[in-house]
């Protein structure tokens, strides 16, 4: 098969994290535990420069627009903003993870090629309207997750954590498939932009209804949503902290920008069955996610239990946006999206680079440690503000852009939901500062205090990140018309 | 009675198709064994697999129903290679692949 130039820049941003996957196995052949220093530093390098070379190359192309199609993979401005933001996110959660794994004292190069396997499959699963790639490319980026929670396997909390997500995430894809499928058998294609246009005529068919509920669990799965919720807290507990940031943030993030793709295509602008119901599902997820979330949070001890706890709560505040329905409110989430990745980033990042490895990521582990380390204290402060949606960081005009349109389309009590829930989740955020710089350590804990690595590569990722946090929350209009606008806009023209 | 089988109709297929579907989810629900619980989530993807195959013959050989097929047998491999992995690695620290006694995350 001879491919133009065009088709290749259109995969371009899938090989490149792809061969890097299939390179680094070849760094990571190694007998013994003890690789050596320069072997690992090899690694992390060959990581980091392919994620590096994906980006620069993708940000070339953002100046171009959108890209002709291979196939069914369309690399428009909307999937351009979406790798731009999962290289970002894998880019910090590498740095973070060699700070980790050393603190863990278990380097191993596969955790690193199973990431990029990942952020592949997240790729590919933000760039295609055919429910085929969007099967490919749920599964790419969710199998080398299950393997990455338990990637530490000296421990059995993080392979049990890894089981958990291994059968909750193999039911939820083969929901998606199934209803992937009836909604082929129904329509005839696998194209979702196709399908919305046959849709209609189909009238009420309890099958294509079966078939949208459960290919739209599928996604509600990824975004950790309610009622599809209860992997998160373990799975996140179990895994690496920087593994579970980039879960977090990159999983609802791919997630999201592919609901936004097929979205308003095919389930939303519907006659007929689909329309109120596919709405009101929403809300309802919505609403138990906010409530749920939020709530729970508060009872945490742990402090990756309670930010597994927000993670589920500002997947309602996206969906959210998906309910209002409006290109504004799609923009809104992108922005949202942007300043989750700095704010949770650095909230998980604060953990490593404070040198918490293990299970040691009680409330209590953290007293005191603001003093220690008064810089990293200040950008933890910054992250949990904006994970709190206080001005001026940047959750807060992520919020402010969904809420405004909420209002605009007429759902006021949903935004006034959601604008108490952020108040109460201001008490469990405020917590950690309030543990950093408030209290004092405990004595015994002080006293055993080995003077612990020094977690430079962490660190420097939670300043980056606070200064990102707080750069969007000054300049907001930057993001919001220049990218997510136009990734939004492009895309959404394209579907019409 | 092949004959009959291989003439059958759509809706008996998907019917087989989803019943198989409920039967993997229940499994998966109801069972206490990783392992068991393991098969009922390939009993869901196999279930659609039977319904693809349904339909992509009765949109008269669709081949992008049985490309999607192929690749579906691809993909649940790989899933199998990683979940074994994980339910064997497992074993080896608990000796039991009850699912009732992964409970040291929930305290």
């Amino acid at each position: 098969m001879n491919l133009t130039p065009d088709q290749v820049s259109a995969i371009m941003a899938l090989l490149i994290p792809g061969a890097a996957a299939c390179l680094l196995p070849l760094a990571a052949i190694d007998k013994d535990q003890a690789t050596q220093k320069w072997i690992r530093a090899a690694m992390f390098f060959i990581a980091l420069f392919a994620l590096m070379g994906c980006f620069f190359y993708v940000t070339s192309l953002w100046g171009k627009g959108a890209q002709p199609s291979f196939g069914p993979v369309r690399f428009d401005r909307l999937a351009q903003f979406a790798t731009i933001f999962i290289l970002i996110t894998a880019a910090l959660a590498v740095l973070q993870l060699w700070d980790h794994l050393h603190l863990e004292g278990w380097v191993k190069g596969e955790t690193l090629s199973l990431l990029m396997f990942s952020v592949t499959g997240m790729i590919l699963f933000c760039s295609s309207s055919n429910l085929m790639v969007l099967f490919l490319g749920l599964e790419l980026l969710s199998i080398p997750l299950y393997a990455l929670t338990g990637t530490l396997r000296q421990n059995h909390e993080a392979l049990e954590g890894g089981v958990k997500y291994f059968i909750t995430g193999a039911v939820a894809s083969s929901c998606f498939l199934m209803g992937a499928v009836l909604l082929y058998g129904m329509t005839g294609t696998l194209d979702a932009a196709v399908m919305a246009s046959i849709m209609p005529r189909l009238g009420s068919d309890p099958v294509m209804l079966i078939g949208v509920a459960l290919l739209l669990l599928g996604f509600l799965f990824k975004v950790s949503a309610v009622p599809f919720h209860q992997w998160t807290p373990d799975v996140y507990e179990a895994a690496p902290h920087p593994i579970s940031g980039f879960m977090s943030v990159a999983t609802k993030g791919a997630a999201l920008f592919a609901l936004i793709r097929i979205f308003p295509a095919a389930l939303l602008r519907q006659e007929g069955i689909l329309q109120g119901k596919v709405q009101a599902a929403l809300i309802l997820v919505a609403v138990l996610s906010l409530i749920l979330g939020n709530l729970t949070a508060l009872t945490q001890t742990n402090v990756k239990r309670m930010l597994a706890y927000s993670s589920i709560s500002h997947a309602g505040y996206l969906i959210l946006g998906l309910v209002a329905g409006t290109s504004q409110a799609f923009i809104g989430m992108g922005f949202y999206l942007v300043s989750y990745l700095a704010m949770n980033m650095g909230a998980f990042g604060l953990l490593t680079a404070l040198g918490l490895a293990g299970d040691r990521t009680g409330y209590d582990d953290l007293r005191g440690m603001g003093w220690k380390r008064p810089e990293l204290g200040f950008a933890a402060i910054l992250c949990m503000f904006s994970l709190a949606g206080i001005p001026p960081t940047g959750g807060f005009y992520g919020k402010y852009m969904i809420f405004r349109e909420l209002v605009a389309q007429g759902h006021v009590s949903l935004a006034v939901l959601g604008v108490l829930a952020s108040l109460v989740s201001v008490a469990y955020y405020l917590r950690v500062v309030v543990a950093l710089f408030l209290e004092k350590p405990l004595g015994a804990t002080a006293g055993t205090d080995k003077p612990h690595r020094v977690a430079s590569l962490a660190s420097g990722t939670v300043l980056v990140c606070g200064l990102l946090v707080m750069l969007i929350g000054i300049f907001p209009s930057l993001l919001s018309s220049a990218f997510a606008q136009r990734a939004v806009q492009e895309s959404l023209n394209l579907l019409k | 009675m092949n004959s009959a089988l291989l003439q059958g109709s759509l809706q008996g297929y998907i019917l087989v198709a989803l019943l198989l579907f409920v039967i993997g989810l229940a499994t998966v629900l109801i069972r206490r064994s990783l392992l068991v619980q393991f098969m009922g989530i390939e009993l869901m993807l196999n279930a659609a697999n039977v319904a693809l195959l349904a339909f992509a013959r009765y949109r008269g050989g669709d081949v992008q129903g049985t490309v999607f097929y192929l690749f579906i047998i691809a993909v649940a491999a790989c899933e199998a290679a990683v979940g074994l992995a994980l339910v064997v690695a497992l074993y080896r620290h608990r000796h039991t692949t009850d699912s009732d006694s992964a409970d040291a995350l929930r305290r």
